[in-house]
């Protein structure tokens, strides 16, 4: 018996060709309605006229763009404040109340006040995006910098490291796994923010046309931006891999 | 090296840690600490290392000087080996160096000969998770050694080693004590450790922790560890350290 199951991709390609041909036959033959399922034909022929559509490198520079400022701007203030709180416990005892509830709060709610505050731009996207990696970014380095190892800061201190030596040669690299796993979950879930800000109301970006598109009946065009996104998302996560693997090559 | 006088110390007033420890050392000397769990060993290290703060009014002094964290006097090694998974062999051996301020490509070339010396040549670029337990606790022997500070505070060095390898590293550490002149504090569980590596053994009591026998080891040097095994004088030595040591647990069953 052969060890490796893993499927081959002549596998997945007949899989794929044999659910779409079936798709199109059960459409053409009026066994489900094209006009809500759409057709993978039509899925296709969309997919290549929008890649020729200027409008969709506007909306995808539109939504990446509020994705990483989001992402940005979070993590930059979960790190901050993490390390504030791991210095200042007290500080941290006395937020912790206040960040449980805002966290445990469905911040999709927070859309409509966003967009009262910050118009249809890129503004509430990146409020919401913000929203939402902030809070994993910041437990993430909160525990990544409480999980370094007492043994590494015992020995550094003996050694006569000041505080920074300290925290530059032992404590931040100690804490860059768990950190980056925060970080990869922040960026994820920025993304998600953004998308969904943007299907509720928007002037422009991916989630703004894929709303469109749904509110117009052009399921296909639904199904492509679909797709779309799901490879964006996988992109970001191949790429946050390979950093990783780059970053943490010790472990 | 190290002089302290009637020191006593507890924790919060209330726990008594230590209780009247008088001792000196000699500079040169190779001393180990042996005590039931909890005797207040290890503190009696960090107190030296100014890991734990000295209570006002406590006389204890390491080469004529209050204990500060971070003298260049004091080296400390502990049980595990406590490298960085993130740097190199090299880097880890030189990490001590580099942080006592020492320029980054002088620390590497001394950190180069020490792993050399601790036979790990070859092994420079060799990251942690890449080395055995008892090639990482060569690494941290060499990242000791490097700093050249005349005392070395070493809590169970090979506590966490298997037997054979400890073996192994107990004659490195002789080695290096002979060709370098270090006074040592080695605290230990491991008796034989004890008798073998040292000229003087001190067995503590129960908490609190006392001085209940202050041994000098009649043993030669240079030794090894192999030849110790059938060495009457290193058994005999052995059974005494023992006696002391049970006799510490009685008085504090009784």
């Amino acid at each position: 018996m052969r060890a490796d199951s893993k499927p081959r991709l002549w596998q997945h390609v007949l899989f794929l060709i044999s659910f779409s041909l079936l798709w199109e036959f059960a459409a053409n033959k009026g066994l489900i309605d094209p006009s809500f399922v759409g057709t993978p034909l039509g899925i296709a022929t969309f997919t290549i006229d929008n890649f020729f559509n200027a409008r969709l490198w506007g909306d995808l520079a539109w939504t990446l763009f509020s994705v990483l400022s989001s992402f940005a701007l979070g993590s930059v203030c979960a790190i901050a404040i993490g390390l504030a709180f791991v210095t200042w416990p007290r500080f941290e005892a006395f937020c912790e109340p206040y960040l449980g509830a805002l966290n445990a709060l469905p911040r999709i709610a927070l859309v409509p006040l966003f967009i009262l505050w910050f118009g249809l731009g890129v503004g509430s996207k990146i409020a919401m995006g913000f929203s939402l990696s902030f809070f994993i970014v910041l437990s993430s380095t909160v525990a990544g910098i409480r999980g370094v190892s007492q043994d590494h800061i015992t020995l550094t201190r003996t050694l006569g490291a000041s505080s920074r030596d300290l925290f530059f040669a032992v404590t931040l690299p100690g804490a860059i796994p768990v950190l980056f796993s925060g970080l990869r979950l922040g960026l994820i879930y920025a993304f998600l923010g953004v998308v969904g800000a943007e299907v509720i109301a928007s002037e422009r970006g991916l989630g703004q046309q894929l709303s469109y598109l749904a509110s117009t009946f052009a399921i296909d065009g639904v199904w492509s931006l679909m797709i779309d996104l799901a490879l964006i998302g996988m992109l970001i996560v191949k790429l946050l891999n390979m950093i990783e693997r780059r970053l943490l090559h010790w472990q | 090296m190290v002089d302290i006088q009637q020191l006593s110390l507890s924790f919060d007033g209330r726990d008594d840690v230590l209780q009247d420890v008088n001792l000196s050392l000699r500079e040169g000397e190779f001393l180990a600490v042996v005590g039931p769990s909890g005797c207040g060993k290890t503190t009696l290290l960090n107190l030296c290392a100014g890991l734990v703060e000295l209570p006002v009014g406590q006389r204890l002094t390491v080469a004529g000087h209050a204990p500060r964290l971070g003298s260049a006097n004091v080296a400390y090694m502990l049980a595990r080996d406590s490298l960085l998974p993130w740097a190199s062999a090299l880097d880890n051996a030189a990490f001590g160096l580099k942080v006592r301020g020492m320029a980054p490509s002088q620390a590497r070339t001394i950190a180069a000969n020490m792993l050399q010396r601790v036979g790990l040549r070859g092994f420079e670029q060799s990251l942690p998770k890449a080395l055995s337990h008892g090639m990482r606790q060569r690494v941290a022997l060499a990242r000791t050694f490097a700093m050249n500070s005349p005392l070395l505070l070493m809590d169970e060095p090979f506590g966490a080693l298997d037997a054979q390898t400890k073996l192994h590293l107990q004659d490195l550490l002789l080695q290096l004590c002979h060709e370098s002149h270090r006074t040592v504090m080695l605290v230990t569980h491991d008796l034989a450790e004890a008798v073998a590596l040292s000229d003087r053994v001190i067995v503590m009591s129960s908490r609190p922790g006392r001085i209940i026998a202050d041994l000098q080891v009649p043993l030669p040097r240079p030794r090894s560890i192999r030849e110790l095994q059938t060495n009457d004088a290193f058994h005999h030595m052995y059974q005494q350290v023992w006696r002391y040591l049970e006799s510490g647990w009685a008085q504090h069953e009784g």
